[in-house]
């Protein structure tokens, strides 16, 4: 058996994986593009989404929906209260500082999880049952499906509020043109503020798609977080369009990488991927708009 | 010796204060050793309290306690009551060693319960063999340490080399002729593995370990799987072997499944913690696997000699906390009863190399988990008829007996 036979599971396996770093990407592009902030408690959201959903299906006893509904919200407050707490009394900070913090809110969150929720890891059941059923001869199940629906619906919603709302362009313009932005009346911190509230509930979302299929336990989070960085840059950091581009490339790429190299050296393949990319183009595939001549 | 210069400079006022201090202290310290109860001998307990084990870990504190405050409930060993001193080292090497050292160190300690997991199990050990301190270890030995002969280190739980046999015995009365084994990436997981190759391929199986293995932290395992299928379809692979422990178990088995492959999975003892059919949902269902007597304490034999033990703890842990017994548990019932045996037999004559002595004669102890018997060259304890097949039915552990292999 050659390598290639293998290739149309491992796209179909990589697809999957690859959305969600998409959603995680997607999470960290929506906050820098309104702030130029790297939140590296964006995994943590992820990480939140499922375990919320799981306790109130357990412990409260919810339906399933209702369950993941309000986890979202939630999860939402959340990125609400980290704003309020940590990134907005740090507003006059320099970007690195801000960073300590978000990596400093993502240890507190995912060590207070595992007091609230308990160590060990926790699996949701899938939405629509779990017997595979072939797409070309290829067993898919049905859960890939709903994470891959769900991601195309989130971004079609992404797509809209940042090109078509006002509210999408004022919390791009206060990143891009912060002196422009205020002296057109937009409140920039408002609007950080709910770029926060954005990238929590999508991480969140993405948390309850692949609880059914992975698991989720309280430090999950921190290296989907920095794999969805690792899609983020290597897409072209602060595009939408990369963030997508570039979750997709590195779920596929892992997965498939698999046929020709051990399993062992999967994780090192993002990373691998990462630095040879950051050498040959530092702006990413599809370049950024925040690494140029005007910062860099 | 560093000479006390300041020494001469001192008044004689502040070296009568400082005489009166110093006598106060021996005093308070020496005063409760003076009544009635006799001192307690002292147990260290280095165990993951923190991190991804804190949930085990509290089931094993709280059998612990509940089996100590028993001990001392009946007048403890010749009157001197068991004292636990409970370190948390947090999944971490370093945090394992100074608290090793720190109890080695204490001259009343007697002995050290923990860790708990495989991967510190050597740090600790060489430090115990340094410092001449029993070591009781929740895990199984790995072959890398048994290779060492330490002779202060014991381990409590059922070793590879058992639970490959019982495994292969599995197989022979299922009928499985060729048999998968996906390892772990880790010692014990591989060792289980080659073990399971060499008892298998004696008894006339054809054992075949993957290439491909899997870390413990691993959320997906398609990848890995999606290279075996082909091998499982070409060889008419009879079973998977697993030889994981903790979450790898369900997730191997949901991936399997939604990779649209029926073949019977069995594994390891490392399967037998209720967590795991949570994880894993309908995937685990008829997954086989041999385990501890704890794991399925209702459904032993009724000549089984430890089968009062394990009611009898089983209720216990119900009274107290509103859970029945479980492998966890039963290794800290163990650790406790077998601490306390040695103790007795040492009749009154306790030091760290007479308990040593007497842990290492131990012969016949019944356990929650079987029958322990160390000897010089045996520091494990359990042998194969000390596990039971276990079956994953209707979510629950059911034991299933395979007339001609108990």
């Amino acid at each position: 058996m050659t390598p290639w036979a293998y290739i149309p599971q491992f796209l179909s396996s990589g697809i999957t994986i690859g959305a969600i770093y998409a959603l995680v990407a997607l999470g960290f592009v929506t906050i820098a593009r309104a702030s130029q902030i790297i939140n590296f408690a964006q995994g943590e959201f992820v990480m939140l989404g499922g375990m919320i959903t799981f306790s109130l299906l357990h412990h409260v006893g919810l339906p399933y929906p209702m369950a993941a509904v309000t986890s979202v919200f939630f999860v939402i407050l959340v990125g609400f209260l980290l704003y309020l707490l940590v990134i907005y009394p740090l507003r006059k900070a320099s970007i690195p500082i801000l960073l300590m913090a978000t990596l400093g809110a993502s240890l507190f969150i995912s060590n207070s999880s595992s007091i609230v929720f308990g160590p060990l890891p926790k699996a949701l059941p899938p939405f629509s049952g779990d017997e595979p059923f072939l797409i070309a001869g290829i067993p898919v199940v049905p859960q890939s499906l709903w994470v891959l629906g769900a991601t195309f619906l989130l971004l079609f919603f992404l797509y809209h509020l940042s090109h078509k709302t006002l509210l999408g362009k004022a919390m791009e313009a206060s990143s891009t043109d912060p002196l422009g932005a205020d002296l057109s009346g937009i409140w920039r911190s408002l609007m950080v503020f709910f770029a926060f509230g954005v990238s929590a509930g999508m991480g969140s979302i993405a948390g309850i798609l692949i609880t059914p299929i992975f698991y989720t336990s309280y430090s999950s989070g921190t290296l989907l977080g920095l794999k969805g960085f690792i899609a983020a840059v290597l897409g072209g950091w602060g595009k939408n369009s990369g963030a997508i581009l570039g979750g997709f490339i590195l779920g596929i790429a892992e997965s498939v990488s698999v046929a020709f190299i051990p399993s062992g050296y999967k994780d090192a393949v993002a990373f691998i991927i990462l630095l040879l990319i950051l050498h040959f183009r530092p702006k990413g595939i599809l370049g950024s708009p925040f690494i140029d001549s005007r910062r860099w | 010796m560093i000479p006390m210069k300041g020494g001469s400079l001192m008044n004689g006022k502040k070296v009568f204060i400082g005489l009166l201090s110093l006598t106060f202290i021996l005093l308070a310290w020496v005063a409760p050793s003076s009544s009635a109860v006799k001192s307690p001998y002292k147990i260290g307990v280095n165990l993951e309290f923190t991190g991804p084990w804190a949930e085990v870990t509290k089931t094993l504190k709280m059998a612990m306690t509940l089996e100590v405050d028993r001990v001392n409930a009946m007048g403890g060993i010749d009157g001197h009551p068991l004292e636990l001193i409970m370190e948390d080292n947090g999944f971490d090497l370093g945090r394992v060693a100074s608290n090793m050292t720190k109890f080695a160190r204490d001259k009343e300690m007697i002995a050290v319960v923990g860790p708990f997991e495989d991967n510190l199990q050597a740090t600790s050990r060489s430090i115990a063999e340094r410092e001449k301190i029993t070591n009781i270890i929740i895990c199984p030995s790995n072959p890398m340490v048994r290779g060492l002969k330490q002779r202060w280190a014991f381990n409590i739980a059922h070793n590879d080399i058992i639970v490959s046999q019982k495994l292969v015995d599995l197989c022979q009365a299922r009928k499985y002729k060729t048999v998968l084994v996906f390892p772990g990436a880790w010692p014990l997981a591989q060792s289980l593995a080659k073990n399971f190759k060499a008892f298998g391929e004696a008894k006339g199986m054809k054992v075949i370990i993957s290439e491909e293995s899997h870390k413990p932290t691993d959320i997906d395992m398609t990848p890995q799987l999606t290279k075996l299928k082909p091998i499982i379809e070409k060889e008419k692979v009879d079973a998977i072997y697993a030889s994981t422990a903790g979450p790898p178990a369900a997730i191997i088995c949901k991936n399997l499944r939604a990779l649209g492959l029926k073949t019977p999975v069995i594994g390891t003892h490392g399967f037998g913690f209720g967590f795991i059919i949570e994880l894993g949902g309908d995937a685990m269902e008829g997954v086989e696997f041999g385990a501890g007597k704890a794991v399925v304490p209702d459904q032993l034999d009724e000549n089984d000699p430890v089968r009062p033990i394990v009611i009898d703890f089983d209720k216990r842990m119900k009274a107290k906390y509103g859970v029945g017994a479980d492998q966890i548990a039963g290794h800290a019932y163990d650790a406790i009863w077998l601490i306390t045996d040695a103790l007795k037999r040492s009749q009154g004559k306790v030091t760290r190399s007479t308990f040593r002595d007497k842990l290492e004669s131990t012969k016949g102890f019944k356990g929650v988990m079987g029958i322990y018997n160390y000897s010089p060259t045996d520091h494990d304890g359990l042998v194969k008829k000390d596990l039971v097949f276990i079956r994953i039915e209707g979510r629950k552990f059911v034991r299933v007996k395979l007339p001609g292999f108990e």
